[in-house]
Formats: structure tokens, sequence, C-alpha cells
């Protein structure tokens, strides 16, 4: 026993001292010498098999009080592996590379339709990266979308990802994260698909801003890819990306209008609060198909076209009416994406995912030829519009 | 003499039950079953109450002494000491492995640069303080440190529920039972190792009628907290990530540690999830060196110190032998699988079927 | 070697059972003390100390028999003696009947039962207690060559009164608190515990000091194992001085090498009471306002009295804020050098970028930078403890603006680490309890070094190996960590890390499980 504290004491001294002795190895980082990766971008290289690949770094800059704007740095490398890019960009940064901070990759369209999984490899092996990355599909070059500079000066990958993020109070595009698209590949039946994103210069898409230089300086999620396994085959554009957003239930909030369904009517818009949409398999015309119920609160907060104020029993009318214009709106856009399904014979919708989970057996026959069924498989869709209210007002202001 | 009290024997159970098949079975099991791999878990655990209701009935004929003791009684003197032999070999060996797995986690997932045998010596370290601080210790250990595992893994389910896909659990048996059959395969292992450290350890549970009740109550509830929540981490990784991707990640608990995200500001905590798992795989590793020395002081009469620094060595060497990560975790299945699993599955039985042979002769 | 190895074990190594620490040196008088008692003996010992006051008379009784009344200046009352002894048996009773039946042989019996007032006289026989007696602050009277005494009780020194505890302030509760008097304490707890069950226990401790002390505890409430055990373990005990209770506790406690206390102090009679219903014993030394309480576990370190004063649910906020200042005292700087030196994937980026941007120039590693501010902060804080009040202000100042403030605009160390730090200076306040937050203090430097050397896996092995420490203590045979392991659930639901209303606190905590067996204690033996 008492040699055994003797034992003990030296044993715990002895360790203690080799450890400060021994700090500074063991794969110890101090955080000034890291350089936080953001963004990540892929795109083919020049030559076959190399891929040019972009690697966005934020560097903190040091003001004399407080800290100022990061300060962003930006290299694009022709590597052929990414661990190479790793060792190129080593050598002529003296800071070593922090894969841990990463929020956003983008992927360029020209190695989205060479395919993805070489590079995606790494992102989803090495233990610095995590599962929830966000992914987004460049409109031509990932490059160029990273190197843009934005009016607002922010780093470009923190830009996108906020703007992924915000995406939510709007739904016109799925977040997918890395995670997430690895999950759908594994199911083999659904295509998965990515958010595009894209440069707007000013002037494009009515969107006009003031800018000194001829470069585009604002970027926009919107439309989105559609992959069979690893290769982009299409893409989807906004209003059939909307669809697929109700289809998929992955609306929160969304904006939504009437005016393109005619526009010598009363139009409405307003904001949907929540939606759900249910799923059923069924009977359609004599073969099994699926039912798509989907259930959507709005509050409208726009009347467009009224000449007149209108008594409180018109006005009930009028918000049934604008219900039904609602659901016309909602079932254009899924019945969009109903038609692109159909037009690229891939299911990005998950509509043979929801068949196996609801009709197993019925799956199981159909499974093989899914490719071929889905052309012409039967949906049917169920659009239930519930307008809460019409915010502060519940007529009109008079025109004379 | 040390002894432990009954709602010792359910956490220390529980938690030796438990040991890191958290980590590692997820997989195993959705590969063998498909999508319904987590209705394995809990009826795989649930094999470890009648073995340990053997084990129990075996303790009250005799006793304060451990199975080895038992089959020596039993069995006569050198098919007793052969027994015990197996006994040494396989646990010595097996912990060395879980040793190992440790060491591997943690350069896997968290600590690539740091070398394994820090990890082993930390490990170790532990260890030896623990055995060395006697099996009471172990077991008030075990009460403290089980609670903040099982907390550790509620958070972490928890936490990744933002993460959940729709309806990957979806369709239910689809494929029918047979495909659980082998899932329940996969898990009975586990349980056979609990059973093992059990014939040891009965040396120190107490054996009054009531207490006896108690220690009853204690295994049935080890066994379906530990199934439950097993089944629990298996479930959530089929919802995160789905049954093929769940199958091709290492250790999925892990990287479900890494995904989880509060606020969308602080994320990857897996690192401090990891401190948690480190007590959950230093209690198996404990017991496991606990029934090497039980194993050696009922067969070779040889206890003290200067056995367990050797204990720790033949470890250390063990752990230090598998440093290729994929080779070491099929040595690890193939020892569960092939050589634990069959010996407790005969050898308990024999044991009381023999024991209830002679009482009955006893008796005429 | 050998005789070095043979210092350092004596050095490390608590001996078992009875041993004298710091023999007192032997004196000519030392065989006298035993023998049978004489006053003109006692005179020549003692007169040579000029505090020892001797006042010779006569009393005309059968026989003129000379007296001899001896007492310490300035520790007996002396109003007492001229009233009860001196006047008595020099005036008022000249003359009186009985005064005429005194002879030697039968004069200690006689003034003792009929002739002096006074409710403290007791009858000695021997040198060595009349020696104490005098010494101890009684007064003595011998008759001529009788070979007994006299002792009166009149000790009357000055003394602090009851005042106000210092280390244990409290907002809500009484405000009375121990002095350094034996006598005033064990009647500050006999005021609250007013029933015969209370047991007030004396000893006497050290041979040149001749310190005092009372054990007390309930009977029937505290297990007669441990008040057993308390009076072995002090029974060991063998000093020349014992001038504190620090003393005592080294000597009785389990394991002396841990950092954490295992011997709770308080200054309040309050507390002790409360500490005594709940089972415990306690020790009152004189000479220090402190008392021991015996056994302790962890947790009731982190509980203070005012709980049971305060409201249910603002008594398990407090208390949690409490809990989580231990942890954030002992961990925060070891994870803070964890996750900027080995896990920044924990950080988001905004605060990655700007603890990178505030390490900017700072020359040392974040180990290092924290190891040098915990030491400044060490040394503030030793420094500051003992400098009277208008001085220690200026240390605080000092400390502010050279550590906080220069330190950081001279790029010496980065903002947060200051920030880290001074959350855990004023976290590791709020432990309530002194001993415990010094071995709080203790334990964070290994576990930043682990945390610099191995990230959290250093960090957890470091928490781990204290875990187990704290397993396997044992406070006079109360594992340690009791109510959490072993678990004794209502203890632990009911009292621990919440406080249950009063009306649910039926049952006393139980401090030792009968069905845990005790196996000895150990790693003791």
């Amino acid at each position: 026993m008492k040699r055994k504290w003797c034992n003990k004491i030296a044993l715990v001294l002895a360790l203690l001292a080799s450890m400060l002795c021994l700090t500074g190895c063991w794969g110890k980082r101090e955080v000034e010498d890291l350089s936080p990766l953001i963004g990540l971008g892929f795109d083919l290289g020049q030559k076959p098999g190399t891929y040019l690949i972009t690697e966005q770094f934020v560097k903190p800059k040091k003001g004399d009080t407080t800290i100022s704007a990061d300060v962003d740095r930006t290299f694009s490398l022709e590597a052929s592996s990414l661990r190479e890019a790793y060792e190129m960009i080593s050598k002529i940064a003296y800071r070593v590379p922090f894969m841990g901070s990463l929020k956003v990759i983008v992927i360029g369209e020209d190695l989205a339709k060479a395919g993805l999984m070489n590079v995606l490899d790494f992102t989803q092996r090495y233990a610095e990266f995590r599962r929830s990355m966000y992914l987004v599909l460049a409109k031509g070059k990932a490059q160029d979308i990273l190197n843009t500079k934005m009016r607002s000066g922010t780093l470009t990958a923190m830009y996108i990802k906020n703007n992924i993020e915000s995406g939510d109070t709007i739904s016109t595009f799925p977040t997918v994260r890395l995670g997430h698209y690895f999950t759908v590949l594994a199911r083999k039946s659904t295509a998965p698909i990515i958010p595009v994103i894209e440069r707007t210069k000013s002037g494009d898409g009515g969107i006009e801003y003031k800018s000194e230089s001829k470069e585009a300086q604002e970027l926009r999620i919107q439309g989105a890819g559609v992959f069979r396994g690893d290769l982009l085959s299409g893409f989807l554009n906004d209003e059939e990306t909307k669809g697929y957003m109700w289809l998929e239930n992955q609306v929160q909030q969304r904006l939504i209008d009437t005016v393109d369904l005619d526009k010598s009517q009363i139009n409405y818009a307003g904001q949907v609060l929540n939606s759900t949409t249910k799923y059923h398999v069924k009977t359609i015309d004599g073969t099994i198909g699926l039912e798509y119920k989907i259930k959507v609160n709005i509050a409208v907060d726009e009347v467009l076209g009224m000449k007149e104020q209108v008594s409180e029993l018109e006005w009930v009318d009028l918000m049934q009416e604008a219900e039904q214009r609602f659901t016309k709106v909602i079932e254009n856009e899924c019945q969009s994406s109903f038609q692109k399904e159909r037009e690229l014979s891939l299911d990005f919708l998950g509509i043979g995912r929801h068949i196996e989970e609801r009709n197993p057996a019925y799956w199981k026959t159909v499974k093989d030829q899914w490719q071929e069924k889905i052309a012409d498989f039967p949906v049917s869709l169920d659009v239930q519009v519930t307008i809460h209210h019409s915010g502060m007002s519940d007529s009109s202001a008079t025109t004379n | 003499m040390e002894k432990i009290s009954t709602h010792q024997f359910m956490t220390l159970g529980a938690a030796v039950l438990m040991g890191g098949t958290f980590l590692l079975l997820a997989s195993g099991v959705t590969e063998a079953s498909g999508r319904d791999g987590w209705m394995t878990v809990l009826p795989g655990f649930t094999l470890a109450i009648p073995y340990g209701l053997v084990v129990l009935s075996l303790l009250v004929q005799y006793p304060h002494k451990n199975l080895l003791q038992i089959s020596e009684i039993l069995l006569g003197k050198w098919l007793g000491k052969s027994i015990g032999l197996i006994y040494i070999l396989i646990t010595g060996y097996y912990g060395g492995l879980v040793l190992a797995v440790l060491g591997d986690i943690y350069e896997r997932s968290i600590m690539p640069l740091t070398p394994l045998w820090l990890f082993y010596l930390g490990g170790l370290l532990l260890v030896l303080y623990l055995v060395g601080s006697g099996i009471e210790v172990f077991a008030r250990f075990s009460e403290a440190v089980f609670p903040v595992i099982v907390i550790g893994l509620v958070l972490n389910v928890l936490l990744a529920i933002p993460r959940m896909e729709q309806g990957e659990l979806l369709p239910i048996l689809a494929d029918g039972i047979k495909p659980l059959f082998f899932g329940v395969l996969k898990v009975m292992p586990f349980a056979m190792e609990y059973i093992l450290f059990l014939a040891g350890l009965a040396t120190f549970l107490p054996t009054g009628k009531n207490e006896l009740g108690q220690l009853r109550t204690g295994l049935w509830r080890a066994a379906f907290m530990v199934g439950i929540l097993d089944m629990v981490v298996v479930i959530i990784q089929i919802l995160v990530f789905g049954p093929v991707e769940t199958i091709r990640l290492a250790n999925g608990i892990l990287e479900l540690g890494k995904l989880v995200e509060i606020s969308r500001t602080v994320s990857g905590i897996e690192s401090l999830f990891m401190g948690v798992w480190l007590g959950a795989l230093v209690i198996k590793i404990s017991a496991f060196f606990f029934m090497v020395t039980w194993g050696m002081e009922s067969v070779f009469n040889l206890k003290g110190l200067k056995w367990n620094y050797l204990v720790a060595a033949v470890f250390m060497g063990i752990a230090l032998g598998f440093t290729r990560g994929p080779y070491m975790l099929r040595e690890l299945a193939f020892v569960e699988d092939y050589l634990m699993f069959p010996v407790a599955l005969i050898w308990i039985p024999i044991l009381w079927g023999v024991s209830c042979w002679k009482k009955g002769t006893g008796v005429q | 070697m050998r005789s070095w190895l043979k210092m350092i074990k004596e050095l490390t190594l608590r001996p078992k059972g009875e041993r004298q620490i710091r023999k007192s040196p032997s004196y000519s008088f030392d065989e006298d003390l035993n023998k049978p008692l004489s006053g003109t003996k006692v005179k020549e010992i003692l007169s040579i100390n000029s505090d020892v006051v001797f006042r010779e008379f006569f009393l005309q009784g059968k026989e003129r028999i000379p007296c001899l009344l001896a007492a310490v200046d300035g520790m007996v009352d002396k109003n007492q003696l001229d009233q009860f002894i001196l006047k008595p048996l020099m005036v008022d009773l000249a003359g009186n009947p009985e005064m005429a039946q005194l002879t030697l042989a039968n004069i200690v019996d006689k003034t003792l039962q009929s002739l002096l007032p006074g409710l403290e006289f007791k009858k000695i026989s021997k040198m060595g207690e009349a020696i104490d007696a005098i010494l101890s602050g009684d007064a003595v009277i011998f008759f001529s060559d009788s070979r007994e005494a006299l002792v009166f009780g009149a000790r009357g020194w000055a003394n602090r009164g009851v005042a106000e505890p210092i280390t244990e302030s409290i907002v809500k509760g009484p405000r009375e608190g121990f002095s350094e008097t034996l006598r005033i304490n064990t009647s500050l707890i006999r005021r609250k515990i007013k029933h015969p069950s209370l047991r007030i226990i004396s000893l006497k401790l050290g041979d040149l000091t001749k310190t005092d002390l009372v054990v007390t505890y309930i009977e029937k409430v505290a297990s007669p194992d441990i008040v057993s055990e308390v009076f072995r373990r002090l029974g060991t005990i063998k000093m020349d001085g014992m001038l504190g209770n620090g003393y005592i506790e080294e000597m009785i406690e389990d394991n002396p090498y841990s950092p954490f206390p295992q011997v709770s102090f308080t200054e309040r009679p309050d507390v002790l009471a409360g500490k005594l219903l709940e089972g415990k014993v306690g020790i009152i030394v004189d000479g220090t306002p402190i008392v021991l309480v015996v056994p302790a576990v962890l947790t009731q370190f982190l509980n203070v009295n005012e709980d049971y004063y305060q409201r249910a649910m603002v008594a398990i906020l407090s208390r949690f804020v409490r809990y989580l200042g231990a942890f954030v005292a002992m961990l925060a700087p070891s994870i803070y050098i964890a996750v900027t030196t080995f896990h920044q994937e924990i950080i988001p980026t905004d605060l990655l970028m700007s603890i990178s941007a505030g390490r900017q120039g700072v020359p040392f590693p974040a180990l290092l930078e924290a190891l040098t501010m915990l030491a400044a902060l060490e040394i503030l804080q030793e420094a500051g403890l003992r400098l009277p009040k208008p001085i220690g202000s200026t240390i605080g100042i000092v400390g502010a603006l050279v550590i906080g403030d220069a330190a950081v605009k001279a790029s010496l160390v980065s903002p947060l680490m200051v920030i880290i730090i001074s959350l855990t200076a004023i976290a590791s306040y709020a432990i309530p309890t002194y001993d415990l937050s010094l071995a709080v203090r203790l334990i964070r430097i290994p576990l930043m070094i682990l945390a610099g050397v191995l990230g959290f896996f250093g960090v957890s092995v470091g928490l781990y190996v204290i875990i187990i420490h704290l397993l396997t203590l044992r406070s006079f045979g109360v594992p340690y960590l009791s109510p959490i392991a072993p678990l004794r659930i209502r203890t632990l639901l009911q009292d621990t890390f919440v406080r249950a209303p009063w009306w649910a606190l039926k049952r006393r905590p139980q401090l030792i499980d009968v069905k845990e067996p005790q196996s000895g204690r150990k790693g003791k033996g």
C-alpha cells in the first residue's frame, strides 16, 4: 500500500512533466495558424482527368479595436484529386487549410454532367467535413460563382450559405445538404436534385442595380438541376421547382400571387403560412397511382384590380374565389413539375419511394421497370387552400 | 470480501452490456436485416435474460463462487481449468481488441494526427486505476457514468432529429420476418459477452433471498434498457442516413454527432460526445480486464499488482498489433461471433444441466 | 540512499495508529506531575512565570491553616475570586460555627461542602491536575501540605463575544457565529438543540498546549459507527501542540493526499445544528471559531444552509448556479484550450475568425498563454487575500488595469483569454466552500495541461481520473460521492442537486446504507 502511493504520485508527476515537454506535437494546431475554408467549387479541368478546384478561404483582419471585415482569399487549382489541391495550396499559403468550417460546395455545370462522385468522395470521407454542408449547382463555372465580387462585400460562400438558410421564408428552391444528397442517392429509385445558383448582371431578370464594373455582382438561387445518379441530366425552371417544393412537402413559407392566371380579373397575392402534403396510394383510372393531398394556409396581403369598396358579405365571397385561384396556381405549379418528371423520365419527385413506403408489395412488382413506368405513372392532385385573413383591411379603398 | 449492491448490479450490467455497442451496432444489423434492422436489437439483447437467470440460479447453489470455480467443482478439475484457460484467452484477446477500437474511433473521427498509443495509454491508465481500486469502485463508477452515457445518447439522438429524412423507416417488414433473424444473430454475441462477465462477477453478488429477486429485476431492466437505447440509436441512424448509408458509414453515431447543429451556430460537437463514449469503452475494457484477472485468480491463483501490469501490457500489445482499422474490426466481429458467442452459448447450459443432474442424484 | 528513502516515506505517508508528532522535551518536573499534590511544589514550578499569581492567607479553624490561592493573572475573573473565595473565607466566615471544626484533615471536604458558595468547585489530588487547572484559567486553593486541593472554575478572560461570522455570510438567516471560546460555542449549540440526546463530550489534546475540544452529536441520530470512529481517530492523535482544527483535520481525514476536503467546516451554530440533525458529528476546538463536521460528502460542499431558509424553488436555482459555477471554474480554461488548439470545428465560423484575429501577434501558444494568465490570477488572489482592506482594493485596480487591459493592448494575451480567465475566477467564487474552491483551483491546472496536449481526449481522461479518485474516497466510512454513487435515490432527489420543499424532506439523509456493505477503507490497509 505504501509503495503504491509513492508509485502513483511518481507516475502522475512523471506524466505531467513529460506532457509539458511534449506539447506542440500530436496534431495540435493553434487557431491563428488555420486558414478556414468556407467555400469549395468543382469544375472540370483543362486536362482530362483533372478538376479545377476553387477554394475560398477566409482571413481575419485585425483592426485597432474591433475586428474588421474578413478578407477573402480564393484560389483555383487544377489537380486530379483534392489531396493534390490541398498540397498545392499549402505550398503557397503559409497557413494550414481547415476544412471544418466549410459551408458550401458549388458544383460546376460541366463537372455535374461528367459525374460528381469522384470529387464528393473526399468531402464525405475526410473527418473534418460534415454531412451538413450545402450543395449548390452553378450555372456555368463554379469558379466564376466563387470569384464573384459581391457588392455587399460579404464573402461569396457566406453569402450563399445565408441565402440558402433564409430560403425557408420563400421556399422556392430545395435545401440540399451533402448528407441529404447521399441519402437520396442511396434510395436508387429517386433522382437527386440540387438547387441552381447563377450570377445576375444588372438588368437580368428585371433586377437592376448600380454597379461600376461590368461583371455580375449578385448571385441568385433559382431552379434546380436533376441528376441521374451523379450525372446532371436536366434543369428545372422556377415553376417546376416550386411544384417540387409543394409535392415534396418542403414549403414552409411562400410568397404567392395569382396574377399569372388571368390579368383581367381581380388578383390576389399573399403569404403561405404553412403547408402540408400527404400521400395516398390509390387506384386512379384502374391502375394503382399516387394521390397528393396538399393543404395550404394563406394570408392574403395584396389585392389587385379592385376598384370599389365591397360589403362584408361580398368580401367573404371574394375570399372564397381567392382560395380557388390560389388552388389553381398551386395546381399549375405541381402539374408543370409532373410534366417535367415525365419528360425527363426521372423520378426526382420520389414517387417510387412513396409507393414503396405505402405499398411495398406493389412496389416490388414495378421496381425493375420503374424507369419506364415513370413516364405514365398515374398521379392525382388534391389541393386545399384556406385563407386565414386578408390583413388589416377587409375590403379595398375606393377609387373614384 | 468486496460486494456490490443490487442497484449497482443493474447499472454495472447495463454499462457492460452496452459498452460500445452503439458505435458499431447500427451498421451490422442494418446490413443483416435492412430497413427493419432496428427491430432486431431488443430481441437480441433480451437473450441475456434467460442466460442471466441461469447464472443467478447457479449462484444460489454455490454462493460466492464464480462460474469458473463452479465448473471445477461440477466438471472436474482439469475440465474446469481448461474452461478457465479458454475464458482467460478469449476475454484477454477481446479486451485488447476493444482497446484498439478506442484508439481507432478517436483517430478516425476527431484526432487523426495523435499517435494511437496515446489513446491506448490514456484508456489503460483509467482501466488500471479502476481495476486497482477494486470491483466496488468499478461498480460505483458505472453507477455514476452510465447515466451520463444515457444522457449523451439521448441528447445525440434528440439533436439529430432536425436532420431526419422523410419516412426512411417505411415500409415496415417489406421483406417479411426472415431477415430479422440474421439481425438478431448479430446482436446476440453482445448479450453473451455480458453473460461471460456475469460468470465472473458472481463472486461479488449478494445472495440473500430478497436480493436475489432484486438481482433478477436488475437483470431484465438492464437488458431492456440497453436494448431500447441501442434500438433508438439504430432508428435515428436509419431515419437520418437511410438504410444504405447506415451500412456504409463506419461509425454512424459519430457522424450523427458531427451533423448536430445547435441553433445553426455551434456544430460538430462530436468531440464532446466522444468524451462520454470514452467512458463507455473504458467500462467495457475494465470489465474484460476484470474477467481476465478473475480467471487468472481462480485458475492459476495469480493475483496482485504485478499481474495487473502484465495483463495491461498484454492488452497494449494486442491493441498495438491491430493498428489496421478494418482488419481489427473484422477480428473483433470474429471473436464476438465465433468465440465468445458459442462458448457462452454452450458452457452455461452445460453447467446448469450438470448441476441439476447432480442435485437430482444427490437427493436420491 | 536508504535513509533518504526512509525520509521521503516519512514525509509522504501518514502513520497508521498512534504516533507522537513533535514530541515535547522532557522537563525536570515531569516526574512530579504524577505525584501527590503539594502546594509548595506547585509554587516552585510555576512561580518563575510572572503571570501566575499566588495569594497566601490563613484560615483560623480549630488550628491555624496556611492556604495558598494560585491563578493566572488575566485568565481568571478576579472579582469572582474576591467575592466567592477570599471574602467568605477571610471575612464572612470568621466566627462561623463550622469554622471552629476545621482541621487540616477535613478542611477540603468541609470547605467544599459547606463553606464556599459557587457552582464550579472540584476536588483534585494530583500535581498535574493542579497545574493544568491553573494554566487553563481556573483558580486552585491549596491547604498547607494537604494532599488535596480545590479547583474553582472562575475563568474569565477577554473574549470576542458572539459576532457575525466573516467567512460564511448569509442573506436570510441567523447572524450569530462561533467565537474562540469553547464554552460559548457549546452554549450556542445547546441553545439550538435543547434535548438531552445532544451529546457534548470533552477531550484534551496537545502535550504542551492542552487544548480543550468537544465532540458533539445527537445520540440515535448519528450512526454509532461514525461516532466511535471519530473517538478512535481522535485518540490516535499525539502531538505537542494543537493550535487549530487544521491539525485535527489532517490527522483524522481518510485520504490526506486528496485535494478534496473530506471534513467540512462551519462558523455558524445554525449550520452545525443542521448537520448534527442530519446525523453528523461536530468537533469544536477551543481557541478557534471554526467547527469541524464529519463525515463530509462532495455535494454538501456546494450546498449552503441558506438553501433551507429560502423558498424551495429559489433554492433550486441558486444550487444550480453553484454547480454550474463549479463546472465552469474547473473546466472553462481547459475547454477553451482544447477547442482552440484541437477541435476548432466546434467553434462557429464567426467566432473562429474573431478568436483568430484576437490571437494575431500573441507570441505564446494558447496553453502557455492560459497558464501565464492563470498564474497571474492566482498571484493576485493570494496577494489580495491577506492585505489590509485599503491596500486590497489597489490590487484589484492594478490587476484589472495591468492584466486586463495593458496585456491585451500589448498583444501579450488575446482578449478572449482574458474573458475566459476572469470568468473562471468569478465562477470559482460561486463555490460556497473555500476548501472546495481551492481543490477546484488545483485540479484546473493539470486539466489545462492535458487539454493543451491531448485536447478533449486529455480532458476526458483527466475528468475520469478525478471521478475515479472521488469514488475511491471515503469520509469516515461514507463514500464521498454518495448519494450519486452509491446511489441513494431519495437523498439524491430530495436534497442534492435540488432541494425539495420542507414537507417533502421526511427522512433524514442516509449517510451509510445498510445495504452497501462496508469493506473497510479500501486502499488504506
